[in-house]
């Protein structure tokens, strides 16, 4: 509410204000891309946001990198492969290479960063869950030996930047350890040469990175406090790209001939998190969801009960897709599961009343159900962000649909840091809103909803999305965990999906497109991954990045100066940007789990 | 006794209406008053809550007006006229029930920093002082966010907020009051507190705190949108959030003025009624700000 009068301010002082970072010298081909996430860190050890696992993917290699056209895992640091029969070693061969300094990559490298992970708690901060299964890393030459505990079949989907041995065994201290001095030592196709915190990042390309360098000379990463600023910015031409845009912002793109909207599948899910009962992960009860919702008669009923083609007209301007399935979005068609024949289910108020009616909810006289024993009526709070025009519209609507049920539905609006809170650890809701971005291998939004997830008898939490822990969701965990065969680890991925979208600990409402916009008098071109309508900025990779071809600056070298009362303008602009935006990035430097990967 | 006490009474309230009634602001005022009560009272006989609802919003989205929706609909295709309507019921209630709450908080403490002096009265005065300082939207904002979003909560946001300048007015009226040599009087033929405080000082402030309060609804209902468009809101349709609809889903970059235009003059009419309203009774019950009779 504060944040959206700063952000409007933000905005007025950032129209005027002049181009952000240095003006490019003639020839040099640069392409700036905007952002509206703050880096959490420059320490791939700490990094939990989006923005900064794309810096680590163009700056660092990992040891896989997931195909351009298939999203299959394919060499990227590690030339090749190969696993012991039971699974348990496997041995990848570590290309000849060289860091941005000069120095040769070996498999130390790699064994070092992820003995730190294992070993030091502080490095576990960032992609901690990712090693929890190694035994022992150890290293010969180019060739880096894993030991597991127990099989894994994510094994060559590690989201784990591989960093310099040489330089980074001499930091004492990772988990205080910023790495924000440049030129930082990578070994991706840029190289971090400039970083001033919020305001932008500088990258050069890496003449001697091994697939060869990039095609343009300098990658910019430009902050912005608020999706608005960052689209005048667009408009104006001080920034060439921005990813991950709200449907009203991207439909305000509409009209401009220098403007390519990119509108293709995305590779988030929005879902419905439920209370159906909320426990620890001793097993004890925990927060204060409504009794009704333990029963699943109740979740189905309110599945029938919504509309989901009507959300995404209304609430996302018709730019997603409704969920028929669960938390995998299509984008990944190997894994992407969806309901068919009896077992869908499709927008039915009636059929909804019955499940309610047989099930013993009886309405009262006032048109509100009651527990079968009539102890309590059937209303239940939902929870959602503040300042989230759409959010409140899925309210409205969800409110009306369940109204029709009987069922009495009141929007609770939370700051983003109690949002996490009351969802994820203490449970004090019945209905949220939630949503998560899949990775290319979907381990670890499966494993969201496991019984380990839940949050500690001291109320630590865990990461779950659901509070669920169901016997049959965690033995085929384990079994997908297991199958090194990739199809037949998909079919057991899509009995969990399955599971989840019968059982009802969350309820998918949509898949939301990735939108995005970037001038093409600037970008002569840009590969998508997966390279058949992908994403460009936020996928798993750097090919977009890496391929993007710029246009060349004398072509579209006419940029007309600043005149003095703009620049006044934007002086006094300036000075109340940077004081409110202080307090802004303050209040956002609490990440959502809406802003994590 | 008590009949020649009701006959004063009536006369005074005569000699107030024959007064009020030559004031042609106050009177317009209290006429677009009368008919926006009316009309927010009766509207459950035409209307329900159902026009509220998006799920039974068929129209066409931000369609301009037109016989169907005379003021044209809103982003879910509801019609705008209706709910300003019954928007119109949340924005007065809350603005009265708020006005009502700073008042009564307002009358007690102020009365009672005038009337007891010592550490207690100056006890009293400091609180006031305190809230007078603090700035009451951000108070408020924090207050909703903290209650969660009910018309109660609301309610009590703005009242707890504003009463601090009704506490000052209150006291200075007490101090005139009770400086008058009849009170003096009272004391001596053995009156108490309460006798002194409500038998003589309220009677006394009463008029000024009318007024006052008139002028407090239409701050109330000013605070009530300003929160809503701030995102804080009781969860039901008012002015306010129909604003800030507006804004959220961009009805000015979609040209739909309607939309913006109709709330915010909802807004000012209502607003101005009750200040146009107030500023009457005020001149008619204040003596000093009364010109000379014509």
């Amino acid at each position: 509410m504060i944040r959206k009068c700063l952000a409007v301010l933000a905005a007025i002082g950032l129209l005027s204000l002049p181009g952000t970072a240095n003006a490019a010298e003639p020839g040099r081909k640069v392409v700036k891309v905007g952002v509206t996430q703050a880096v959490d860190s420059m320490n791939p050890f700490l990094a939990v946001r989006l923005v900064s696992g794309q810096l680590q993917r163009w700056t660092y290699a990992f040891l896989t990198v997931p195909d351009a056209k298939t999203l299959q895992p394919s060499p990227d640091l590690a030339e090749s492969w190969t696993t012991s029969p039971d699974g348990l070693t496997w041995t990848f061969k570590i290309r000849t290479a060289k860091w941005s300094d000069g120095q040769p990559i070996t498999a130390d490298d790699a064994a070092w960063t992820f003995t730190k992970m294992m070993t030091d708690d502080a490095a576990k901060a960032g992609n901690g869950p990712a090693v929890e299964n190694f035994a022992s890393v150890t290293a010969s030459g180019q060739d880096l030996t894993i030991k597991l505990k127990a099989p894994q079949a994510s094994m060559l989907d590690i989201p784990v930047a591989i960093v310099p041995k040489h330089v980074w065994e001499k930091v004492p201290d990772i988990g205080k350890f910023e790495a924000d001095q440049v030129p930082a030592v990578g070994s991706g196709p840029y190289v971090v040469t400039e970083y001033k915190k919020d305001q932008f990042v500088r990258l050069a390309a890496n003449k001697d990175y091994w697939r060869g360098a990039p095609k343009i000379d300098e990658l910019q990463m430009i902050f912005y406090d608020n999706p608005a600023a960052s689209i005048v910015g667009l408009k104006k031409g001080d920034i060439d790209l921005i990813g991950r845009l709200a449907p009203p912002d991207f439909e305000s793109l509409k009209g401009d001939d220098n403007l390519v909207q990119w509108n293709a599948e995305g590779r988030r899910a929005t879902y419905l998190q439920v209370n159906h009962g909320a426990t620890t992960s001793d097993n004890k009860p925990i927060g204060d969801g409504h009794p009704a919702l333990k029963d699943p008669r109740v979740r189905q009923a309110l599945h029938y009960a919504i509309d989901k083609q009507k959300l995404v007209d209304e609430t996302q301007n018709g730019l997603a897709r409704p969920a028929d399935g669960s938390i995998i979005p299509p984008l990944y068609k190997s894994f992407f599961w969806e309901a068919s024949g009896a077992e869908k289910i499709t927008y039915n108020v009636a059929k909804a009343n019955e499940i309610l009616d047989a099930a013993g909810y009886k309405k009262g006289a006032d048109g509100i159900r009651t527990m079968p024993d009539g102890s309590k009526k059937l209303q239940f709070r939902f929870s959602i962000h503040t300042d989230a025009p759409s959010e409140e519209k899925l309210a409205e609507y969800l409110t009306g649909w369940f109204k029709e049920l009987g069922i009495q539905l009141t929007a609770r609006r939370l700051d983003s840091s109690k949002f996490t809170e009351e969802t994820g650890t203490t449970a004090l809701f019945d209905i949220a809103i939630s949503g998560w971005s899949v990775n290319p291998d979907p381990e670890e939004v499966l494993g969201t909803h496991l019984c380990s997830r839940r949050p500690t008898a001291s109320g630590e939490g865990g990461g779950t999305e659901s509070f669920y822990c169901d016997p049959q969701y965690e033995t085929l965990y384990k079994q997908q965990q297991k199958e090194l065969d990739r199809t037949k680890r998909a079919d057991i991925i899509k009995k969990m999906e399955q599971r989840l979208y019968v059982d009802a600990p969350v309820i998918a409402l949509y898949y939301p497109n990735d939108l995005e916009g970037y001038r093409k008098d600037r970008i002569a071109s840009i590969t998508p991954i997966p390279e058949d309508k992908g994403i460009l900025y936020g996928g798993s990779g750097y090919w977009p990045f890496y391929t993007v071809e710029a246009v060349s600056q004398d072509a579209a070298a006419e940029d007309g100066g600043g005149s003095s009362t703009g620049l006044i303008a934007g002086i006094a602009g300036a000075v109340v940007v940077l004081a409110l935006g202080g307090f802004v990035l303050a209040r956002r430097r609490q990440g959502a789990a809406d802003e994590r990967e | 006794m008590s009949s020649l006490t009701w006959v004063r009474r009536r006369r005074s309230v005569e000699r107030f209406w024959g007064d009020f009634r030559t004031r042609k602001a106050g009177m317009i005022g209290l006429g677009v008053l009368v008919v926006a009560v009316v009309l927010a009272l009766i509207a459950p006989l035409f209307i329900d809550a159902g026009v509220t609802n998006v799920v039974s919003g068929t129209g066409e989205k931000m369609a301009p007006p037109s016989l169907d929706a005379p003021l044209g609909t809103d982003e879910s295709g509801r019609s705008v006229l209706l709910m300003i309507w019954w928007g119109s019921r949340t924005s007065l209630l809350i603005g009265f029930l708020a006005a009502l709450l700073s008042m009564v908080i307002g009358t007690v403490l102020g009365i009672a920093a005038g009337h007891f002096r010592g550490w207690a009265g100056a006890i009293v005065l400091r609180v006031t002082d305190w809230f007078l300082v603090l700035p009451s939207l951000v108070t408020a904002l924090v207050l909703a966010a903290i209650l969660g979003g009910s018309t109660a909560t609301i309610i009590i946001a703005i009242g707890v907020t504003s009463w601090p300048s009704t506490a000052r007015l209150i006291r200075a009226q007490t101090l005139a009051v009770e400086a008058r040599p009849y009170i003096e009087r009272s004391l001596a033929l053995g009156a108490g507190h309460w006798h002194i405080t409500t038998r003589h000082v309220l009677p006394n402030v009463a008029p000024l705190l009318l007024a006052s309060t008139t002028l407090e609804v239409a701050s109330a209902i000013v605070t009530e949108s300003t929160l809503a468009f701030l995102g804080v809101s009781a969860n039901k349709t008012s002015w306010g959030t129909m604003l800030r609809g507006s804004y959220d889903w961009g009805a000015a970059t979609a040209g739909a003025w309607w939309y913006i235009l109709i709330p915010g003059l909802c807004i000012v009419l209502v607003v101005m009624a009750f200040t146009l309203c107030g500023r009457a009774l005020e001149t008619v019950l204040n003596p000093r700000l009364r010109t000379r009779a014509a």
